[in-house]
Formats: C-alpha cells, sequence, structure tokens
C-alpha cells in the first residue's frame, strides 16, 4: 500500500540541494511522489510499505549530507 | 555500542560544522607550515588534506547532481578543486574548498532561522486538552479530543481545540490566530481557535475541531503552501541559472584556449555560480510571508506577493470595511403618518429580506413601543407582538423591496425604486432625504399604496482606524476608492469624512465588479478590499484581492490573494507597504548578486582575483543576499 511520510530539512543551503534530494528520493525503489521544498524544508515521500522503510527513505536524505527531522 | 551509535548521529547532524571547521584548521595549519616555519612541503600536505576532507562532501554532491545529467554549484566547485590540486596550486583549492563548506554551513544555518519562523507558531497548541468524560475529567492529547467533547481551559491557559464556548466568559488572546494584539472578550456560543490564550475566566469549550483540523493548523498549511510556491522571479531566475552555469563552464574553457592560463580559468569556475542570484527570491519571499502570518495577513503565494508589490490603487467596499457593517436606525420621519408606524410598516415589508438594511429596520421596529391597545392588559405586561409576515415579497436588487400586507401595497427603497413605480416624491420627502444623505446616512422611502408615508434615515459608523489607514495608504503613493451601493449623495459624505481620493457610488452588486476593471483599465495595479464572502466576485477580478475577518471563513481564504484573518483594517497600509518592501528586496538582491558577478569577473581578468578570493566574494555575496531577504522577517 501506499502511505506518504513527511519530513523537515532545515539545513539546505541553496535551492540545487533540495532538486538532488529530491531526485535521490525518487531513485529508490518503491518510492513514487516526491515533493522538495528548498523554501520550507518540507519533504513528502510517497512511498510502497512492502518495499520501502521509512529508515531508508531517512538514510538517503542523510546521505546527501542533510538532517532529516520529523514533522 | 549506544555511545557510539550516538556519537555517530551527532556526527551526521553536525557534519556539515566539523567538515567546514576541519578543513579551515588544516587550512590555518598549512599557511603556519609554510610562512612561519617555512615547510613547503609539509605545508602542501595538510593543505591537501584539508582539500580532500572539505571536497569530499561536495564532490559527492557533484556526482550526485551530475547523475542526474545537471550541473551545479559542487560540480563547478570539485572541478576547479580538481584542476588547483592538478597544477599544483594546493593553497588554493584548500582555500577554495573551506571556504565553500563554510559559506554552505552559514547558509544552511541562516535558511534554517527562515524556516523556523513558523515553527513558533505551531508550538503554540498545547499537546494536551482536559476533557469531561463520564463524569470526570480526565488529561488526553490534543489530537485525541472528539468533536462535541468538552474541553476545561483553565484561567491563563492555552485553548486546546477548536471550539465553541459552552460555558463560562473571558477575554481570549487570538493574536496567534488573528493578529489582533487586543483580547476579545468571549461569551457562551462563541467560537474559540485553538492556539489562543483564555485570559481570565475558566471556559468550557465543546470541541468542533481537534489535531490537525483546527484554523491555526489550516492556516499553517496555507502559508507553508504560499511559501513554496514560486515567485514568477524566482522562475525566471532558475531558468536562466540552467544556462548560466554550463555557459561559465563554457567561457572557462574558452579562456583556458585562448590564454593557457589554467588558475583565471579556474577561478572563473568558482565565481560563476549563481548563488546568490538563486537564492535570493525565496529567502525573500519566505521571509515575508511568515511575518505576514504572525500579523493576521495570509498571503497567497510569492506570484500574489510579487504582484501586491505594484498596486497603485486600493478600492475599499463601503459596508462592513470602512464602516462597522453595524447599520442602526439613526431617524425616521412620517409625512402625514405617525413615524413609528412608517418603521412598523416597513419592517413587515423587509421582514423575509436577508439585506442588511432590512435587519436595522427590523431591529428599530423591535424596539419600539408596543401600540396602545397591545401595550398593557389590566396592568399586566404583555408580550410584544412578533412583526408579522408580509403577504407577498420581491425584492429589487440594490433598490428595495416591494411587498403586499393586508390589501396594502408596501414599498421600501431608494428613489430610482419609486421611479420605477411611478411614485410622486413630495419636496417635503426629497428635502429630508437630501439632508440625512450629506450627513453620511442612507435613506430610504416608505410608500404605502402609492404615496409616500415616510423615510427611514440608516446609518452605518465609520470604523475609527478608517481615516488613518487611507491616510497611511496615501503617504505611501497608493491612491484609495471606494465603492457603495450607497446614492452619490451619502457615498460623498462618507468619502469626504475618511478622506478617500476618489469613490463609485449607486453601484448594484455586478457594478462593482465593472468599477474594478475600469480603474484596472486606466493603467492602474488594483486591490479590492471586502468581506470576501459578498465582495468574492469583485475580490476575484481586481489584480489582489483582500478579503477581512477571514478567520474561520474558508472561502474567503481560498479565494482572495491575502486575507486578513480579524476585521483589522489597520493591516491594509501594513500589508500593501510589505508587499512592496518585498518586490524592492527582491530588485536589491539580484542588484548584489549581478554586481558582485561583474566585480569579480572585473577582478579575474585584470588578475586581481584568484581562485579563494573569488571563492570569499562568492560566499560574502551569498550571505549578504540571505541576510537582506531576512530583513523582511522583521519588517
Amino acid at each position: 500500500m501506499s502511505e506518504t511520510v513527511q519530513f523537515r530539512v532545515m539545513d539546505f543551503s541553496c535551492p540545487s540541494c533540495a532538486g538532488n534530494v529530491e531526485r535521490a528520493l525518487g531513485s529508490i525503489d518503491g518510492v513514487g511522489e516526491v515533493e522538495v521544498h528548498f523554501s520550507t524544508g518540507r519533504v513528502e515521500v510517497e512511498y510502497d510499505e512492502g518495499r520501502v522503510a521509512t529508515d531508508d527513505i531517512e538514510r538517503t536524505i542523510e546521505n546527501q549530507g542533510y538532517t532529516p527531522q520529523p514533522a | 555500542m549506544k555511545d557510539i551509535r550516538d556519537l555517530k548521529r551527532a556526527f551526521r547532524r553536525h557534519r556539515t560544522a566539523v567538515v567546514a571547521a576541519t578543513s579551515g584548521a588544516l587550512f590555518v595549519i598549512g599557511w603556519l607550515l609554510d610562512v612561519v616555519w617555512a615547510l613547503g612541503a609539509a605545508s602542501s600536505a595538510a593543505l591537501l588534506v584539508g582539500a580532500l576532507v572539505g571536497g569530499y562532501d561536495i564532490a559527492k554532491k557533484a556526482y550526485y547532481t551530475l547523475r542526474t545529467g545537471t550541473v551545479g554549484i559542487n560540480t563547478l566547485v570539485t572541478l576547479a578543486a580538481v584542476g588547483a590540486i592538478l597544477i599544483g596550486e594546493y593553497w588554493e583549492a584548500a582555500g577554495v574548498v573551506f571556504l565553500f563548506s563554510l559559506g554552505n554551513y552559514l547558509e544552511a544555518r541562516t535558511m534554517g532561522k527562515t524556516r523556523t519562523a513558523l515553527k513558533e507558531l505551531l508550538e503554540l497548541t498545547p499537546d494536551t486538552a482536559t476533557v469531561r468524560r463520564e463524569g470526570t475529567t480526565v488529561e488526553v492529547p490534543a489530537r485525541d479530543v472528539e468533536a462535541g467533547e468538552t474541553v476545561i481551559v483553565k484561567p491563563g491557559g492555552k485553548i486546546p481545540v477548536d471550539g465553541d464556548i459552552g460555558e463560562g466568559e473571558s477575554a481570549v488572546n487570538q493574536a496567534p490566530v488573528t493578529g489582533e494584539s487586543a483580547p476579545v472578550r468571549k461569551t457562551p456560543g462563541d467560537e474559540v481557535y485553538a492556539g489562543t490564550v483564555n485570559q481570565e475566566g475558566a471556559l468550557e469549550v465543546v470541541a468542533t475541531g481537534t489535531g490537525s483540523d483546527t484554523t491555526l493548523q489550516r492556516i499553517i498549511r496555507r502559508v507553508e503552501e504560499a511559501q513554496e510556491a514560486k515567485a514568477p522571479t524566482e522562475t525566471t531566475i532558475e531558468r536562466f541559472a540552467k544556462y548560466y552555469t554550463p555557459g561559465i563552464i563554457l567561457l572557462a574553457a574558452l579562456t583556458y584556449l585562448l590564454t593557457r592560463n589554467v588558475v583565471m580559468s579556474l577561478t572563473l569556475l568558482v565565481i560563476g555560480c549563481p548563488g546568490a542570484l538563486v537564492i535570493g527570491p525565496p529567502v525573500s519571499i519566505v521571509s515575508a510571508i511568515g511575518n505576514a502570518a504572525r500579523t493576521g495577513v495570509l498571503m497567497k503565494g510569492g506570484e500574489h506577493l510579487e504582484r501586491a508589490g505594484k498596486i497603485d490603487l486600493v478600492a475599499f467596499d463601503k459596508t462592513g470595511t470602512l464602516t462597522k457593517g453595524e447599520t442602526a436606525v439613526a431617524g425616521s420621519e412620517g409625512f402625514g403618518y405617525d413615524a413609528e408606524e412608517v418603521i412598523r410598516l416597513a419592517a413587515i415589508a423587509e421582514k423575509k429580506s436577508e439585506h442588511h438594511l432590512a435587519d436595522a429596520i427590523l431591529d428599530a421596529a423591535a424596539d419600539l413601543t408596543p401600540p396602545e391597545d397591545t401595550a398593557t392588559d389590566g396592568g399586566a405586561v404583555v408580550e410584544r407582538p412578533a412583526v408579522p409576515d408580509p403577504d407577498d415579497f420581491d425584492v429589487a436588487a440594490g433598490k428595495g423591496v416591494v411587498a403586499h400586507y393586508g390589501g396594502h401595497e408596501i414599498v421600501v427603497g431608494n428613489r430610482a425604486l419609486l421611479d420605477e413605480h411611478d411614485v410622486d416624491v413630495p419636496d417635503a420627502v426629497t428635502q429630508y432625504v437630501r439632508e440625512r444623505e450629506h450627513a453620511g446616512e442612507t435613506a430610504v422611502h416608505v410608500v404605502r399604496d402609492g404615496t409616500v408615508i415616510g423615510a427611514i434615515a440608516l446609518r452605518d459608523e465609520l470604523r475609527e482606524s478608517a481615516p488613518g489607514v487611507v491616510q497611511a495608504l496615501k503617504d505611501a503613493g497608493v491612491r484609495t476608492a471606494m465603492l457603495t451601493g450607497d446614492n452619490e449623495r451619502t457615498a460623498q459624505a462618507v468619502a469626504e469624512e475618511v478622506g478617500i481620493d476618489d469613490y463609485r457610488a449607486a453601484l448594484l452588486p455586478e457594478e462593482k465588479q465593472e468599477a474594478i476593471r475600469s480603474f484596472m483599465d486606466e493603467g492602474n495595479v488594483v486591490a479590492m478590499v471586502g468581506d470576501g464572502i459578498n465582495d468574492a466576485p469583485s475580490l476575484a477580478t481586481a489584480d489582489v484581492g483582500i478579503a477581512m475577518g477571514a478567520a474561520g471563513t474558508d472561502t474567503a481564504i481560498e479565494t482572495a490573494d491575502m486575507a486578513l484573518m480579524a476585521d483589522d483594517l489597520e493591516r491594509i497600509p501594513y500589508a500593501v507597504s510589505l508587499s512592496k518592501a518585498t518586490r524592492l528586496n527582491l530588485f536589491e538582491n539580484i542588484g548584489i548578486a549581478v554586481l558582485t558577478v561583474g566585480l569579480l569577473l572585473a577582478g579575474v581578468f585584470t588578475g586581481y582575483v584568484q581562485m579563494a578570493t573569488g571563492m570569499l566574494g562568492h560566499i560574502g555575496s551569498v550571505l549578504v543576499v540571505i541576510l537582506n531577504g531576512m530583513r523582511l522577517l522583521r519588517y
């Protein structure tokens, strides 16, 4: 089933950083719609519970060099 | 084990700071080794390590960006640093990398500050609520309160849910929701909002909205959407940046081919990042919208904000906007007829009407002493007879009503309606009506079977703040206009009292829209201020629609470009000047960005600017732009 999870990333430093995170999240298998907003730091990810854990999503953001916080 | 995991977490959280500090330290060590101890090789080693430590994260990001087929700032910096290392310029490589990491860290920190402006609002709602359940009171998480349950709020406590007051009276500070600084008196039946503060008495609130379904939560969601919506300037700049970055790489390559100067071409890569240009609009817009939200003004998005920055005419609806919207009968006159009877008859005709004048006439009828024969009955007070229903009734929009009662035709309305019905208006009546209108009142004629039997004068008090608001707009170089369904004379009297520049009188509801359009056709950027429900069409027609008193009415927030949560006219000059300041801020930031790049370019080609200095200039301009944008948070 498709679920949606939200995070806050307060340490985006430039608009293109947000774009990178958006692309990285989008390339995970089992992730659908991804929205990453530079201006508010809001990250919204639609994912397939059976294939992706929220931990994976969190780790992907961290690997990009940013700190996700629960929304 | 746990300690190590905590340490890892902490490192991840502060990674940018740690990396920037480490590469900075190595940079300083490298400098000391070279300049103080003259150990060239050791210095180079320290600088190289510094460049690698700082560069790893940058290169990783560059790699991710490249994989998606785009070239970003990280790519440019990586190219520059790698190039510098290859030609043995360790000094420059370490400098560029360190300054870039430091810049990133500072940028993230400052941006985080603008992002948390809204968080303060969120933290206003208490986490728990005291609820009456099965005869006792229990404390439960606020989001678990069900609609219909009674929540008890102690004096001084924050209200955890949206609801209606069941019992108790108090003054409630609604500033978080409406921006009003003065507390509002609340009595049973009144609506209260989650996140507001109960200042005096204990309240029992019957919950209507809890958890994420509260007015405050809806406002916050709306504000975030507004902040996320891209402003036109932002879109334009981003489109430009897409070509700009590859363009810079091309320029660097060309420079190398023509001059064979590696350092110069690498420096171009460093200063060519469009960072300051790209970051400007989102910072300005987020700051402005966040600031507005905290004072009870909802802006729908950057696009609307930018348009509002160009406003040069503000049109106000008169009733309920410039005036309090509490119309009351100020006087009545009978012509060959008892003045009180005139009101009684008018009340019957108006009973089924929903017009605000009708309410005032009905109120006046209710306050009259009852007619002789029913007033007393052997000393016992008899209940006052209700106003009877008319037999039939028709509304002439913007003109009045025509009704039948007890075999008589009753017409209550303005001169236009009387003319339509070929009613002869005696001079005495005309004179009375004129006098009242010159005093800023609205007068309606009461006609029975084709004869004018009287006139009723109604007054809607001006808001005390109206003249000051109009003056403030004038001072800001904005023209003002008033739209009203009232006749010419009343409109003129009110316009003079408020000091408004222009007015359009005797407008039917749909003509208000046309009036707005005609202002726009004259080349004005027009804002329309109204209540958001009756004025919805003209709000939608205007360049910027501003709805007043929008708290609790979702439609108003939905349709308007800006919504004032409270009925507070004084927020209008603030909203207009904030929009203007935002537009100016956007231009300032573009100016700073372009000027910096221009100066740095000139510096590079004249040989004054090397890689590290170039990076310093670049980072400096980004930070200046962010700080400049953040000024709007405190506007």
